[in-house]
């Protein structure tokens, strides 16, 4: 009876510490980060993965064999935000819309939580540009930490801003 | 043979006016207002508080929207080399109306969850005289996320740069 009391504890404890863990890990990644540059890098396509790392005071970012940075000193304004994506994408998430009884609606249910970090940067004539990536959760409060510490300004400061997904869905009108 | 003669005469009438319509229409449309050079200011939102994505997904579609729309020379906000073109126009953009929407609501529902933008977009001269003001919406309604509003935003307010100014070499 003992044995199976404890047996039953110390799964649940795993069980936590399994959902704990990577989130502690990912919070505590100061190496690059795996991201997905979503749009405005200076010549870079949209949507294209990379690994984004903050180093010699400029924000790096690697795309295949192409690399592009952004001086931390020229960044106006850095933001980070929650929002959340479809578990299954592509092209078997959109092949799944097709699926019998509404079963892509059902696979739409299931989302993973990501984070998006937006810059704002002068360039070398001062025209503003702006970048938006998105990255595993925990990670982007990481980067905009090393960017403010290298030189970076932010207007947004403490927790991230609430996601644009999971705001409610209120019309705000003038 | 009267009434068959009466029916030639409405048809030809008919036949003449019918082609010569679209040359009144074109008359009748506003001259372009030249520009040899578009400035696209930073997105505005003071009293409506916008996701800083949105923002600057909207600015960074809009100047590819425009430069795609054939304006060779598209300056972005503060840029130097803006200062000393003639004939400038530039164009400021205020968030009149945000409805944030949802994605997975798209997705699960196909009838909720819509995302939507109304901006009011104004083009001036570099002095600040109004030249032009629209409001323009930008809309995701069935795919995609909801950053893909910013885009649709875009392409019409390019549109409307595109109906009312020309840029040399481009009419």
């Amino acid at each position: 009876m003992t044995s199976r009391t404890t047996t039953v504890l110390v799964g649940v404890a795993s069980l936590f510490a399994g959902l704990v863990i990577p989130v502690a890990d990912a919070q505590q990644a100061s190496g690059p980060v795996k991201v997905v540059q979503l749009t405005g890098l200076a010549g870079v396509k949209d949507n294209a993965k990379g690994t984004l790392s903050v180093e010699n005071g400029q924000l790096h970012f690697v795309h295949g064999k192409a690399s592009s940075d952004v001086s931390a000193s020229s960044i106006q304004d850095v933001v980070t935000a929650a929002d959340s994506q479809r578990a299954v994408g592509g092209t078997i998430g959109l092949m799944s819309m097709a699926a019998p009884y509404g079963g892509g609606r059902v696979l739409s249910l299931f989302r993973t939580k990501i984070d998006i970090l937006t810059v704002q940067y002068r360039d070398a004539v001062e025209g503003l540009h702006g970048a938006i990536f998105s990255m595993p959760i925990g990670t982007a409060e990481v980067i905009k930490k090393n960017l403010v510490a290298q030189g970076a300004r932010t207007t947004a400061s403490g927790e991230p801003a609430a996601s644009s997904s999971s705001l409610p869905n209120k019309e705000q009108k003038q | 043979m009267n009434r068959t003669l009466k029916a030639g005469i409405k048809l030809s009438l008919f036949t003449l006016i019918f082609p010569a319509s679209p040359l009144l229409a074109q008359k009748n449309k506003p001259a372009k207002i030249k520009a040899a050079a578009l400035q696209v200011e930073m997105i505005e939102s003071n009293e409506i508080k916008l996701p800083a994505e949105f923002q600057v997904a909207l600015y960074e579609n809009l100047i590819r929207q425009l430069e795609k729309n054939g304006f060779s020379h598209v300056y972005r906000d503060g840029d130097r080399n803006a200062a000393s073109v003639a004939d400038l126009i530039v164009l400021h953009s205020t968030v009149r109306g945000f409805k944030a929407g949802s994605e997975r609501a798209r997705q699960v529902t196909t009838v909720s969850g819509a995302t939507s933008i109304t901006i009011h977009c104004q083009f001036t001269s570099p002095e600040g005289t109004s030249l032009l003001e629209q409001d323009v919406n930008g809309k995701v309604r069935f795919f995609g996320s909801n950053l893909k509003a910013t885009y649709d935003f875009a392409k019409k307010a390019a549109h409307v740069a595109n109906e009312n100014f020309s840029t040399p070499g481009r009419e």
